[in-house]
Formats: C-alpha cells, sequence, structure tokens
C-alpha cells in the first residue's frame, strides 16, 4: 500500500514535470541557459548516483568484489565502445551470468 | 510528400468515421524509427517487474507503478527507497530528482508542440521519455506539418510504451519462477549503466557523474536512502561552478 501511494504521488509530480515546458512555454520562448545547463547535470548526476550506490554499496556497507563489479566494467566498456543502451544491457547480463556460471 | 495535407480538412466526415491513410502511415513511421530502442523498453520493463517480485511487493501494485509514473529509473528508486524502509516522502523526491530531466525535454519540445491541439499536448506529454523525446526531437524538422508530426511523435512514443507495459507484466509473471541464485539485483547497476554511460558527452556531464559517484559513497552512513539525493545534487552542483 505504501509503495502504491508513492508511485500515485511520484507519477503525479513526474507527470506535472513532463507538461511543465510544453504548457509554460508556448512556442519561441526559451528557458535561462542556466537554468538549461543545470538540467542537462540532472540525469547524469542522478543516475551515477543510484549506479554507485546499487553496485558498490549493498544496504549502506561496501560490496564485498564480486561478479557484480567484474559484469558491470563489462558494461561500461561496452556502452563507451559501442555508445548503445541494448548492447551494453546484453554484454553486462551475459558476463554476469558467465561469472555466475562459473561459480564467482 | 505533401505538408499541407488539406484532404483533412474537405472531409471532416471520413476523418471522424476512420483515422486517414496518412496518419497512419506516419504514425507507423514513427513507431519504426524507435523500433530498434522498444526491445531495451521491453527488457528493462521486465527487470522492473522481477525487481517487484523479487522485493515482495504485491503484483497489481507494481503493474501501476508502470502505468502511473511510466519512467523506468524513478520507479526503481522508488522499490528500492521503500525496500530499505526509507520513508515515503525520500522515496517520492528521489523520484522526482531522478525525472526531473523530463523538465528538459519537455521544454525543448514545446516549439515543436505548440501547434497541437491540447488533448494531444497532454497524452504526448504522458507518453514522454527518453528515447521517444530523443526520436521526436530529431525528426522534428522532416514533419513541418503539425499534423503529421504528431502523429509520427504518437507512434513512437505509444510504441515504446506499449513495450514498457508488456515487458513490466512479463517481468512480474516471470519473477517468481526466477531462482535467487541468480541474483537478479543486478539488473538495478546494470540498466542505469545502459542508460547513462552512452550519453556522456559533454565534460560537464562526466564531472558531474564522478562527483556523484564520490558523494553518494562518502555519504553512505546517511540514513533513509538520503546518500543517492545528495549524492546526486552534489554532482549537478560542483559540476555547474567548474568551467
Amino acid at each position: 500500500m505504501m509503495l502504491f501511494i508513492a508511485f500515485v504521488l511520484a507519477g503525479i509530480g513526474t507527470y506535472l514535470i513532463r507538461i511543465s515546458g510544453i504548457t509554460l512555454l508556448g512556442g519561441d520562448r526559451e528557458l535561462p541557459e542556466s537554468v538549461t545547463k543545470t538540467l542537462r547535470l540532472v540525469g547524469p548526476a542522478a543516475l551515477a548516483a543510484i549506479v554507485a550506490n546499487a553496485l558498490l554499496l549493498d544496504g549502506g556497507e561496501w560490496r564485498g568484489f564480486s561478479a557484480w563489479h567484474v559484469a558491470a566494467m563489462v558494461a561500461i566498456v561496452v556502452a563507451i565502445w559501442k555508445k548503445s543502451m541494448g548492447w551494453s544491457l546484453v554484454s553486462g547480463a551475459v558476463s554476469f551470468a558467465a561469472l555466475l556460471l562459473l561459480g564467482m | 510528400m505533401n505538408p499541407r495535407n488539406p484532404g483533412d480538412r474537405r472531409h471532416p466526415l471520413k476523418v471522424a468515421l476512420s483515422v486517414g491513410r496518412i496518419q497512419r502511415v506516419d504514425f507507423v513511421a514513427g513507431a519504426r524509427a524507435i523500433g530498434p530502442l522498444s526491445p531495451g523498453s521491453f527488457m528493462f520493463g521486465a527487470a522492473f517487474g522481477a525487481l517487484i517480485q523479487v522485493g515482495g511487493f504485491n503484483s497489481w501494485v507494481g503493474m501501476s507503478g508502470s502505468v502511473l509514473v511510466m519512467a523506468g529509473a524513478s520507479q526503481i528508486a522508488v522499490v528500492e527507497s521503500l525496500r530499505i524502509a526509507a520513508p515515503i516522502a525520500v522515496a517520492v523526491l528521489t523520484a522526482l530528482v531522478i525525472n526531473a530531466r523530463f523538465a528538459l525535454y519537455s521544454a525543448a519540445l514545446a516549439p515543436s508542440y505548440s501547434a497541437f491541439p491540447r488533448r494531444w499536448k497532454l497524452a504526448l506529454a504522458y507518453l514522454m521519455t527518453d528515447q521517444a523525446a530523443a526520436i521526436a526531437l530529431q525528426h522534428a524538422d522532416r514533419y513541418p506539418d503539425p499534423v503529421r508530426r504528431r502523429w509520427f511523435n504518437f507512434g513512437a512514443a505509444l510504441s515504446f510504451t506499449l513495450a514498457w507495459y508488456a515487458g513490466t507484466a512479463a517481468g512480474i509473471v516471470l519473477g517468481p519462477i526466477i531462482p535467487p541464485s541468480w541474483q537478479l539485483g543486478f539488473i538495478v547497476p546494470l540498466m542505469f549503466i545502459a542508460l547513462v554511460v552512452p550519453t556522456l558527452k559533454h565534460r560537464s556531464e562526466i564531472v558531474a557523474a564522478f562527483v556523484a559517484i564520490a558523494a553518494t559513497l562518502l555519504l553512505k552512513d546517511l540514513p533513509l536512502g538520503l546518500n543517492v539525493i545528495l549524492g546526486a545534487l552534489t554532482g549537478i552542483g560542483v559540476a555547474r561552478l567548474v568551467r
């Protein structure tokens, strides 16, 4: 139930964010450059923070070295090399599965 | 290609009875343009669905997340926050920080959407994703006629969203079959890596990402998952100061 309430609130807030520019900026008006620059950094910073928290930490403690780190490294290298979300996902998942099968 | 498309005006009855041929063509063109990315939407959705099951949450509540929020990164952040017993306010705030980037897309799409009827703006805003927004921006100049443009955007955004719903449902159904030894939780960092790393281009973005990582780790002992929000905000702040 808590989760449902959280989804409802996050859903309302997210929709307001999505509709903001479309409704407020009728046509040619543009956001100030400082705002645009800040918004452009939100995605990279927020997503990187989540990666750090989910990969390198485990419930607030350091995660011991494991298949997680190796497979994540593979996904990062492939993402930089191929510039592709799909290839990064596939390479990370395949290498993670292989490492688990090898008993890492 | 006739950009004016006057047929719509002359035969209002025909348009009302069925979606015109050109609209269908433009809708399909949109779905095709986003097509290579749609399997990723399905897989990401499936991962979210599986996470709902792994976390022991209700399936319908999980499905509702994909319909209500419709933004994978933030949905996972909500689930993760509540799983570590963070307060609901922290869960929602984390989600909104992650989704703040949609304000940028919304502003960028405003000129292209300004000629659309209100209900189209409202619907397309709901269907906005990183990928659909990128496709809409890339193709805006190729569709000078707003009617054709909105159908193209609708085809891209709707097909991507339907893949997201279908993936979530598949993940929820298949989740319980998957044994814990598969360590499905790895999907969380993996998806975010796949989502963020290919998009890092400018130096300031890379600085923001690395500072956010460092700050999140340094603040690891903070309660309630606050290290993620504060880490992200620190990354943004420091990257804005660095020239």
